[in-house]
Parts: C-alpha cells; sequence; structure tokens
C-alpha cells in the first residue's frame, strides 16, 4: 500500500528538482533568448529594456550587473573562436579585422588577469593600425609584439568587447556590421 | 512499471510548468537585482561612485577604461534634477526603472556643453512642471519616468591612465538633488 505515496513522491522530485535545476541551467547558460550572432560574437540589445524576454529578465535580475543603455553602447561577448572551439586561456588567439562604427571600442577578458604589470584591456585609443585603419590584436597569455591582450590564468575566458556610442545598438539590421575575426594561433599543450 | 512511467511523465510535466513560473516570478525575488544593490550602497538621493577597491560588486563596471556611478531615486516627494559637470574623453547617462528597465539614456554627443541638467520627473509632475515654465525644456532634460522609483547611471570613460582625473572629476561632481518649483 506504500505503492501510491512512493509514486507521488517521485513526481513530485523529478517535478521541483528538474523545474529549478533547469531554470538555474538556463540562466547561466544564456543572458536571454534575443541575442544578435556575427561570427563568435553575441550580444543582447534588448536585455536591458522593457521589451526583453523572461529570460533576460530573469538573468538579470539574479545576476545585478548595470546594463548599459542603448545610447551608451553595446557589449558583444565572445565564448568561442572562429572555428566554435572553446577559448583557452592556454592558446594564444589574433583578433583581425575592423570594428563597427562607434565613438569608442574597449576589450577585456572575463575574469580579468590579475597581473597589474600587464595590459588589463585596449581600446581603440591605444591600439595600432594599419593604414586601412584594420587591426590585429594577439590575445595571449606570454608577451606579444604589436597590440597584445593579456590572458588571465584560467583556463576558460569570455572575450568583452564593447561599443560606446554607436548606431549598431539602435540598428534593427544587424546582419552586415563588420566584427573582427577571432582565430586560434596556436596551443601550449597539444 | 505503467505506473511509474506515468509518475516520471507527470513528473517532467510539473518540471516544465514550474520551471515557466520560476522564469517569470524570479525577478521579483531575487533580492539580487540592481535596483536592490543600489539602495544596498546607502542613502538614496545621492551619487554612490562605484568603487573598484569597495565591496559593492556586481555593480562596479568590469570594463577597465569605465568608471560609473549611481544614483537611486524615489519621486514620491517632488522630482529629481541630475546635474555633473566635466570634460571626461567620453560619458553616458541612463535612467532605470526600479525594474531594471531602460527608460531614458544619451550620451555627451547628444549635449554641446560638456554639462548635464537632467529633471527626472513622473508623468504628472511632468505636466505640470512644462505648465509652470514652458521654456524649461529649452534648458534641462526632462525626462518623464514610468514609475517613481529607479535609479540613474551615470558613467565615464577614460582611454588612458592619464585621462583619469577628468572621468573621475566628472563622476564626482555629480548631484541628484530634489528640484524645487517656484
Amino acid at each position: 500500500m506504500l505503492k501510491t505515496p512512493f509514486m507521488v513522491a517521485i513526481t513530485l522530485v523529478i517535478a521541483f528538482a528538474g523545474g529549478i535545476w533547469s531554470v538555474l541551467a538556463a540562466l547561466d547558460a544564456t543572458t536571454g533568448l534575443a541575442a544578435i550572432r556575427i561570427g563568435p560574437w553575441e550580444a543582447f540589445p534588448l536585455a536591458q529594456t522593457v521589451k526583453a524576454d523572461p529570460y533576460a529578465r530573469a538573468h538579470r535580475a539574479r545576476d545585478g550587473r548595470l546594463l548599459y543603455a542603448s545610447a551608451e553602447g553595446l557589449t558583444f561577448t565572445a565564448r568561442t573562436d572562429a572555428s566554435n572551439a572553446p577559448l583557452d586561456a592556454a592558446c594564444t588567439y589574433r583578433l583581425t579585422g575592423l570594428a563597427p562604427a562607434a565613438r569608442f571600442w574597449t576589450l577585456y577578458t572575463r575574469p580579468a588577469n590579475a597581473n597589474p604589470d600587464r595590459p588589463e584591456g585596449l581600446n581603440s585609443r591605444m591600439i595600432l593600425r594599419e593604414i586601412d585603419g584594420s587591426f590585429a590584436i594577439d590575445v595571449s597569455a606570454r608577451a606579444r609584439p604589436g597590440n597584445w591582450l593579456a590572458l588571465p590564468a584560467s583556463e576558460r575566458f569570455v572575450l568583452v568587447f564593447t561599443l560606446f556610442d554607436t548606431p549598431v545598438a539602435s540598428s534593427t539590421g544587424v546582419s552586415d556590421i563588420p566584427m573582427p575575426e577571432l582565430t586560434k594561433l596556436e596551443c601550449a599543450h597539444g | 512499471m505503467a505506473r511509474l512511467i506515468h509518475a516520471i511523465v507527470t513528473g517532467l510535466i510539473g518540471a516544465a510548468l514550474l520551471h515557466l513560473v520560476i522564469v517569470f516570478a524570479l525577478p521579483q525575488f531575487t533580492g539580487g537585482d540592481a535596483y536592490s544593490r543600489v539602495l544596498a550602497l546607502g542613502p538614496a538621493g545621492r551619487f554612490h561612485l562605484l568603487d573598484r577597491q569597495g565591496p559593492a560588486e556586481p555593480l562596479v563596471p568590469d570594463d577597465p577604461f569605465v568608471q560609473a556611478s549611481v544614483c537611486a531615486y524615489d519621486l514620491t516627494a517632488s522630482p529629481r534634477i541630475v546635474t555633473a559637470s566635466g570634460d571626461p574623453a567620453f560619458w553616458s547617462f541612463a535612467v532605470f526603472d526600479k525594474r531594471a528597465n531602460e527608460i531614458f539614456s544619451l550620451s555627451d554627443r547628444s549635449i554641446e556643453t560638456g554639462r548635464l541638467d537632467a529633471i527626472l520627473a513622473t508623468p504628472a509632475q511632468a505636466a505640470r512642471l512644462r505648465k509652470a515654465d514652458p521654456g524649461l525644456m529649452g534648458r534641462v532634460i526632462l525626462v518623464e519616468t514610468t514609475g517613481s522609483e529607479g535609479y540613474a547611471v551615470l558613467r565615464s570613460l577614460a582611454p588612458h591612465a592619464s585621462l583619469e582625473p577628468e572621468a573621475l572629476g566628472f563622476l564626482k561632481s555629480a548631484r541628484c538633488d530634489p528640484f524645487a518649483q517656484r
């Protein structure tokens, strides 16, 4: 006669554990549903607005960050390189190309590298460029000639590319935005 | 066996329903949302500089070139006027409601004087202000909020370490005072 309570218990455990776990997993995996993707770069231009989807609202309420409003800037993040391999701090990456139209852009890693002697981030005012305005930035744990962004000691990292005062944030047709390409050069381990 | 499958399927349906309920209800219950964190910084009605050495994570900008200051507003008693002046390489201003929805934002390109004067008012207060002083809109930016509570964010950018005093000076000049109408 214990069968029915046992079945009810199974149902409840699956419902509660599954429900809670799936929400936490979903919120950790993504910032929202309405992402714009350009190569490995991902941005959520509506995440701070009333039009944000329920997942974006839940994410920002739990995360508690101050998001950039549309006239301020737009943040792109990359978790993978151009070939969809996750970013690894043991590797050297090269970021090449042009940035979208913006007054400024900044580039840094999350988590930041803890060494105060190393460049914490780069911005559009400090980098060296080619004559046509394009640039190449090496992202590596070891110092590199030219434009160099130092990597944190952690294995996994996220590249954050923020455009300030950009028409991209308010435009709807985002497919033709030029974003710099992120290619893997080499890795310290096999 | 059939009863076990029945129990599991019912459980999965329940999990899916609970998933939706939690996602929709979560924003009201986290306690870790931006507005709660801003209120925890200190008294409302004044700007708090988000110091990198301070305990204000995760409000503190993780961009190494960006500084930010934030003020929680409550317009129940009166409208508030946000002022700041200075000459950083770039600054921006944004107003959010208590649910962290953007209400208004601008960058320094929209203002030629290098000085921010913005009045935060509820729609009723804004209508009264316009009626009392029709020329007001020419001198200040009138931001109509959706509710009476929320927060305003000022950001400034220093592309080089040598420009950081200007970026910080702009934020330190920021005020978020009650606006008294004469």
